[in-house]
């Protein structure tokens, strides 16, 4: 194959030389004639080169047999804080299968909402809202009907709080892989840089700098996040029943004590 | 007020956003604009029905670009944001709380800003860092516009400071001027909403920073960098211009009775008005055109042509407009540089300036 390729270059060179030495000569015709010559060679050789290379083999969509609420479980798991669906597709697309996409989790959670309305308590866990300080649904997040109260309502600094459990987890997800994936490598670096000290500059991050760079913010804001959701939690169970402690309250008139 | 709806015609009145108000600073000198924008009326369609269509408005693809670049930002309890400021402005890593304001749902994000900001401003301490998707309200003219900034950012020294995102690039430490001029002017209108919803709640209106945080990817990546750009121009311009938007009657008296800018539409909403006597009606109403006008405001096709029709100096430029100063036909520029007209009283010094630049030019022609 790569023989004819050689003769088809050495051919294409010849006729190209032929070409300018017609032109010069101004014998038009010829030139013409050349030039279609040329061409021909050129997508011959175009035509070879292709063959060359083996078709690349059809692409199959990596699919994952889980369905999606199984495979968004998963993500949950593994970070352990209310989420938002484009850190759960980050988290599947490091770690798992990345067949999941953002659009895919739009109705999610109405979808679980309403089966638990209809049939409370029969999945063994719900995919819910978590509950601002006003026990309305945060937006964009979702969370574990498993999780302890607390840990399903927010403070005021409970997004910044989350956000480092988060990467603690993935990290430390990490550091137990024996061969950490890349992706997952470039998703810690990206969410370290937004913890003081963490990382250095844009290099990749170090699973364990990162655990303790994240535990030592973290100690900072503990006490003070732990004691507001306490306070949420406790309203929530008091006012709600069971279908709005996990899935919020829509309705903002029947509210009392919340700012 | 009533003279102002009937300027306007029976529909209702356009409301405001930030940009327009920013664009009102932008040439506090045009008589047209103040008044079309005091009475609410649609310049777009007015506009459009001159056969002046504006050439501008924001691309799809740069809006999605922006909101993108936005979340980017905003995403994990304003991540991103949180060592921006605490890298520019030193906050203490203690303070992190978030805010998000939509969480009350959208009819009541008004009066919920204003109970958190209230509430910000007295218990200084125990307050959030940042206050999502919050909306002001500022009184233009009579009717009241509400205003989305991006963040408001508070526990900087116990000031509020108004942070914008934007995305365009910041490449080598340097941004388009016009750009941040831009952002400059309507994050001046954000400041001024927050100042006087504070004025309004009893507090001090100064605890609002002048400076303020501008948000833009770095370079060509999508990192964001964050700069302080002081708004305190901007602001005294915007104030002056609201303020002339409240004296709106002056430039009222002057009108002849009956003037109107109404497009009077059919029931199905099309104008049934002839674009020449719109035009007529218009032209009632000085215009100051500039080249920036091009940028900012809908009529400014129209104003363009006008200007051009008459060989005004506006379409030279501000700076070369200055320099002529009193001097508004180029005809009557011409004319004094050749010495065929005399120049009037006050014109004197104008007109040998630009004999000298005649004779200069003769020269080097020659």
């Amino acid at each position: 194959m790569s023989e004819s390729l050689d003769a088809l270059e050495r051919r294409i060179a010849e006729l190209r030389a032929e070409v300018r030495r017609a032109v010069k000569a101004k014998e038009n015709s010829l030139a013409r004639s050349l030039r279609g010559d040329l061409r021909r060679a050129e997508q011959a050789w175009d035509a070879a080169i292709t063959a060359e290379e083996p078709p690349p083999p059809p692409r199959e969509p990596e699919t994952s047999l889980l369905p999606i609420r199984e495979q968004v479980h998963q993500a949950l798991a593994l970070l352990g804080a209310p989420t938002a669906a484009k850190l759960i597709v980050a988290v599947n697309n490091a770690f798992f299968s990345g067949a999941l996409r953002g659009s895919q989790l739009t109705s999610l959670r109405r979808d679980e909402e309403r089966s638990f309305r209809s049939d409370p308590y029969a999945r063994p866990y719900y995919l819910c809202a978590a509950l601002t300080d006003r026990l309305s649904p945060a937006r964009g997040l979702l969370a574990d009907s498993t999780w302890a109260p607390e840990l399903r309502v927010l403070g005021p600094l409970s997004p910044r709080v989350d956000f480092l459990t988060s990467t603690t987890r993935i990290a430390e997800h990490l550091a137990r892989l024996a061969e950490p994936p890349a992706s997952a490598l470039r998703l810690l670096s990206r969410m370290a840089q937004n913890i003081p000290g963490a990382v250095e500059g844009f290099v990749q991050a170090d699973p364990a700098t990162a655990i303790r760079a994240a535990r030592a913010e973290l100690e900072v804001h503990r006490a003070a996040d732990t004691a507001q959701r306490a306070e949420v939690a406790v309203r929530a169970s008091r006012q709600l029943p069971d279908v709005e402690r996990l899935f919020g309250v829509a309705a903002m008139s029947t509210l009392r004590g919340a700012c | 007020m009533n003279r102002l709806d009937e300027l306007r015609g029976p529909v209702p009145s356009r409301p405001h956003d930030a940009r327009a108000i920013a664009a009102l600073a932008a040439n506090p000198g045009c008589a047209r604009r103040a008044l079309m924008d005091a009475a609410g009326v649609d310049k777009d369609r007015t506009a459009r029905h001159l056969g002046f269509p504006a050439p501008f408005g924001q691309s799809q693809f740069a809006i999605t670009r922006g909101n993108v670049f936005e979340a980017l930002v905003k995403e994990n309890g304003c991540a991103e944001l949180l060592r921006l400021l605490r890298e520019l402005l030193g906050l203490p890593v203690a303070q992190v709380g978030y805010q998000d304001v939509e969480s009350v749902g959208s009819h009541l994000r008004h009066s919920h800003t204003r109970t958190l900001i209230d509430r910000a401003a007295r218990e200084n301490d125990d307050a959030a860092v940042f206050y999502d998707h919050p909306l002001f309200s500022l009184e233009i003219a009579g009717h009241t516009s509400y205003l989305e900034p991006d963040v408001v950012a508070f526990q900087l020294g116990g000031r509020f400071r108004i942070v914008e995102i934007k995305s365009f690039g910041v490449i080598d430490g340097q941004a388009e001027p016009e750009k941040v001029a831009a952002a400059a002017r309507q994050a001046a209108v954000y400041v001024l909403a927050l100042r006087t919803l504070l004025a309004d709640l009893g507090h001090d209106p100064e605890r609002v920073s002048h400076d303020v945080v501008l948000v833009c990817p770095e370079n060509f990546a999508n990192r964001p960098t964050a700069t302080l750009v002081d708004v305190r121009k901007q602001l005294a311009v915007l104030k002056r211009q609201l303020a002339r938007m409240t004296r709106v009657d002056r430039l009222l008296e002057g009108l002849p009775q009956g003037l109107t800018f109404d497009l009077a539409p059919d029931p199905d909403g099309v104008p049934t008005r002839s674009a020449e006597d719109l035009a007529g009606a218009l032209s009632q109403v000085p215009a100051r055109y500039a080249p920036d006008c091009l940028s900012t405001c809908d009529m400014c096709m129209f104003c363009r042509d006008e200007a051009r029709g008459c060989g005004s100096t506006d379409l030279l430029g501000r700076q070369v407009r200055d320099q002529l100063g009193g001097v508004s036909l180029m005809t009557e520029a011409l004319g004094l540089a050749e010495g065929t007209v005399e120049p009037a009283e006050g014109q004197e010094e104008v007109a040998r300036l630009l004999r000298l630049a005649d004779r200069l030019r003769e020269e080097c022609l020659n």
